[in-house]
């Protein structure tokens, strides 16, 4: 048995620790499409336990890999370089409900929707909701600053987050906040995927439901139009608390999985929501309504009760894996532009997609820009699994050229960690390095993530000088 | 001729600034100069830098009593000429614009395409949007819409050294990279120097109006409880208890409650009605509603913050809960009832924030006292940081009064985006 493996059996025991290979491989994947085999896996039952395991860890010099749910799509919680994974599957309670000051302090493997089904007898909800939230966790989410349909107006992951506790690479537990004084640590660690230290557990920010909501489906012609139409609400001052697209393609798939009433015959159908004050209701949907009838809506329809609704949500956020009906594979891309770019990012995933023989399915967070085109191949042809790896790339070019970026909520993990300097030149990552010279000067907190290759060593991230 | 041995500065596009108007804490610099772009703020930074100089940068300086005084300080560096408006695409909701433009300039250049970002900003003709950024300024709107770190969504910033460094971009959601922009905001300046700021911008509120009532300690109880459960929220609501230019409408030696509600016309009116009938049944006879330039209305209570009454005050700020806000409040009045002065507070309801602005009679009031009353203060509120008060009122007080949990790693930040301490140098929590 490895060393590593031993001393967290000495020190943890059994129940907590996995070290056979038949065990590990549970641990050697997420949702992106490569591996990498740990040397072993710990699932502590609290933050002593964590601390304990970096600190073996740290000691023999192996790396630390957090895994919530393993629904990154983006290697983030792969074990590229083996070490040690810490799965917080048995971290998953609610520690603390504040109702009154509208706040919960929750442990980093809590499922999010968890969170959200726990607390809503109170009238209150936790706003982040990734597609993923029926199985990813709080812990997940905050790594890689996740998003969701409802980021259009509630802001993504890092606006939700009050505090975090953390192991660092010391295997101390550590703690920040939004109401200390100094740094803002807490905003550095969100969207760190995991590079910074090890979360233990997450201060949620809750709000309150809306009095009143209201989802509503149109139907267009095609993607462009719907675009162009996302666009002009937006551009008329409307944010509604989701706007998302869906084309023809992923539509036929969901249906055929979900029946849940989308429109299929159309090039693309787009999902709204409104929620708020129940007077501002009919306006609102009005409003929008008319924006869409200009750009071109070939119907307009608002579910008529709760379960209607629900279920165009639970379609929506299924859609992905409703493709798994039409297609061996897919590779899903992320990638955020100007919103006002849509309709012309769109037409030109259309000319990618025709020249790299890859169609593409698109299902995407539209009123933030945000992109999902869903690349559809066989991984058994070669020849397709390139042309994906290149259409993928071509895709983030494009979006990079119109003044986006290569993620907008999944994160850079161990897929794109190359294609950050399209985005960033060697400064800005050397500033970035400096920040993890803070927290993990060793780079054994999830290493060969996020930064491409040679960024983070050499002159760009000497540690400082004794001053 | 621009030069001070050893810095020479004559060759880069700058403006040479009289020194007398950037005095800190009783010290002024040996230099001061406005870069007229980047690449000038860049190489003034990286030659004080060079030669071992303390550099402080200065937006409108309304939040400059935040921090300590510098334990050096050798050039100021004013951002008064980089004001521009960088891009901004009214469609995208978003915009980019230099740090050393105005708050009243930014909100002015949305309003016009119908948006605003609500930054909240007391003094905002002077305060710069850098400026409100470094002092990590939360207003009274924060817990509706975010405070400034929850609206910038792209940085860049000059370090110690020149380096040009940017994070984050023009989107709205970006996971791309450390999110480095954070650590800018709230920073004082001891990081970096944030030059270009993009935030996303929010559709203006078709309607705004305020209403101020003032409560009585009897009945003070049941018209919160009352207020908390309105079905409509407000987008900020405050207790005022002094600070008589705030709510010049409404005189009261009670507390003012003061409520703004935004939204469409239907949704205000029908807040207005819920507020005035929980006002009522808890015993609260008469509502001011502003409906007349609110803006106004807003804004007198943003500069209330740190107004110092001609240097008669000292106002601090304590975060925390907001159940625990009230309680924080009576804690202080304590304080004040032992120093034999008046204490104006703002009781931010939803935030928790609490404002305690310490007035005396006479200006040098607090010479005697000043250290004395902040460590009574501090022994039963942690965190209370100075907001606003003259150098002379509050010399002897360390600005911050405590440390946070992670402050080795604050220092550790510190020493490796700014090695020599050349920015801002001791003004920052714990000595940094």
């Amino acid at each position: 048995m490895p060393e590593l493996a031993a001393r967290l059996l000495s020190a943890l025991g059994p129940e907590a620790v996995r070290s056979a290979p038949e065990d590990l491989a549970a641990y050697a994947y997420d949702a992106y499409s490569e591996d990498g085999l740990p040397s072993a896996a710990v699932i502590p039952r609290d933050a002593r336990e964590v601390a304990i395991a970096v600190r073996i860890a740290r000691e023999c010099g192996e790396p630390v890999v957090p895994r919530g749910a393993g629904t990154g799509l983006c290697g983030g919680a792969i074990p590229v370089r083996g070490g040690l994974v810490i799965s917080f599957a048995r971290m998953n309670r609610i520690l603390e409900l504040d109702v009154r000051n509208r706040r919960a302090r929750v442990q980093p493997g809590l499922i999010n929707l968890d969170l959200s089904r726990a607390i809503a007898r109170h009238g209150i909800f936790y706003a982040p909701d990734p597609s993923s939230q029926k199985i990813s966790t709080i812990g997940g989410n905050v790594g890689t600053n996740a998003g969701g349909p409802h980021c259009l107006s509630y802001g993504t992951t890092t606006n939700h987050v009050l505090a975090i506790e953390y192991v660092d690479d010391d295997g101390e537990v550590r703690s920040t906040s939004l109401d200390d004084i100094g740094y803002d640590l807490t905003g550095a660690l969100v969207g760190s995927e995991g590079t910074l230290g090890v979360i233990t557990a997450v201060d949620v920010r809750l709000m309150r439901l809306p009095e009143a909501v209201r989802v509503c489906v149109a139907a267009f012609p095609d993607v462009e139009s719907a675009s162009e139409a996302v666009s002009a609400i937006i551009g008329a001052g409307i944010v509604p608390t989701a706007l998302e697209i869906m084309d023809k393609l992923i539509v036929s798939a969901v249906e055929a999985h979900y029946h849940a009433g989308y429109p299929t015959e159309s090039g693309a159908v787009l999902l709204v929501e409104v929620a708020g004050a129940s007077d501002d209701m009919d306006a609102s949907e009005s409003a929008i309504a008319q924006i869409a009838r200009a750009h071109g809506a070939l119907s307009w329809r608002a579910a008529r009760d709760a379960a209607e609704r629900d279920a165009l949500w639970a379609s929506r956020k299924g859609a992905a894996g409703a493709m798994g009906r039409i297609a061996p594979n897919y590779y899903i891309q992320d990638a955020c532009v100007p919103r006002t770019k849509l309709p012309q990012v769109m037409n030109a995933i259309d000319a990618i997609s025709a020249e790299y023989h890859i169609p593409v399915g698109n299902v995407f967070h539209a009123g933030d820009g945000n992109l999902h085109p869903l690349l559809i191949f066989d991984r058994r042809d070669a020849r397709q699994v390139a042309a994906v790896v290149e259409a993928g790339t071509a895709i983030l070019k494009t979006c990079v050229a119109m003044g986006g970026t290569i993620s907008g909520e999944h994160g850079i993990g161990y897929e794109k960690r190359e294609t950050l300097s399209m985005v960033f030149s060697t400064d800005d990552l050397a500033t970035m390095g400096r920040v993890r010279d803070v927290f993990d000067p060793a780079r054994l907190f999830n290493p060969d993530k996020i930064f491409p290759t040679g960024a983070m060593c050499g002159e760009v991230a000497q540690p400082p000088s004794a001053a | 001729m621009i030069e001070t041995a050893p810095l020479r500065f004559d060759d880069l596009a700058l403006d040479l600034q009289r020194v007398d108007e950037f005095g800190l804490g009783g010290r002024t610099p040996t230099l001061a100069v406005a870069p007229h772009d980047t690449a000038a703020l860049a190489a003034v930074q990286r030659r004080a830098n060079d030669a071992g100089f303390g550099v402080v940068v200065f937006g409108g300086a309304t939040m400059q009593a935040l921090g300590n005084a510098p334990t050096r300080y050798d050039v100021a560096i004013s951002l008064a000429r980089l004001t521009r408006v960088l891009a901004y695409e009214p469609r995208d909701l978003t915009i980019a614009v230099e740090a050393g433009m105005s708050v009243a300039t930014l909100s002015a250049t949305l309003a016009q395409a119908g948006q605003f970002v609500p930054l909240d900003a007391p003094r905002a003709a002077t305060a710069t949007v850098g400026g409100t950024l470094a002092a990590g300024w939360r207003g009274p709107r924060r817990t509706t819409y975010g405070s400034s770190r929850d609206l910038v969504i792209g940085t860049e910033a000059i370090l110690a050294d020149g380096t040009h460094a940017h994070a984050g971009g023009m989107v709205v959601k970006n996971v791309t990279g450390y999110d480095v922009g954070k650590l800018y905001i709230g920073s004082l300046g001891t990081l970096g120097t944030l030059v270009r700021v993009n935030f996303k911008c929010l559709p203006l509120p078709p309607v705004r109006r305020i209403a101020i009532a003032p409560l009585s300690d009897e009945n003070r109880e049941r018209a919160l409880a009352h207020l908390a459960a309105l079905a409509i929220e407000p987008t900020c609501a405050l207790l005022v208890r002094g600070f008589d230019a705030a709510t010049p409408d409404v005189k009261s030696d009670d507390p003012r409650l003061f409520v703004l509600f935004e939204g469409s016309d239907a949704v205000v009116e029908r807040a207005t009605r819920d507020l005035r009938s929980a006002l009522g049944a808890a015993g609260i006879p008469s509502t001011t509603i502003v409906d007349r330039n609110p803006e106004h209305a807003f804004a007198r209570v943003l500069d209330a913050y740190i107004d110092t009454l001609g240097g008669r005050s000292i106002t601090f700020r304590s975060t925390g809960l907001p159940s625990t806000v009230l309680d924080r409040c009576a804690l202080a009045d304590e304080v004040a009832r032992d120093f034999v002065l008046r204490l104006d507070t703002i009781v931010d309801l939803r935030s928790g924030d609490l404002t305690l602005r310490f007035v005396a009679p006479k200006k040098n009031a607090f010479v005697q006292i000043a250290a004395t009353l902040a460590g009574d203060l501090r022994e039963r509120l942690v965190p209370c940081t100075i907001l606003a008060g003259d150098a002379a009122a509050r010399s002897g007080i360390d600005a911050w009064g405590s440390q946070p949990p992670a402050m080795a790693a604050m220092r550790s930040l510190k020493s490796r985006f700014d090695e020599r301490a050349t920015l801002a140098p001791g003004r920052f929590v714990g000595g940094i």
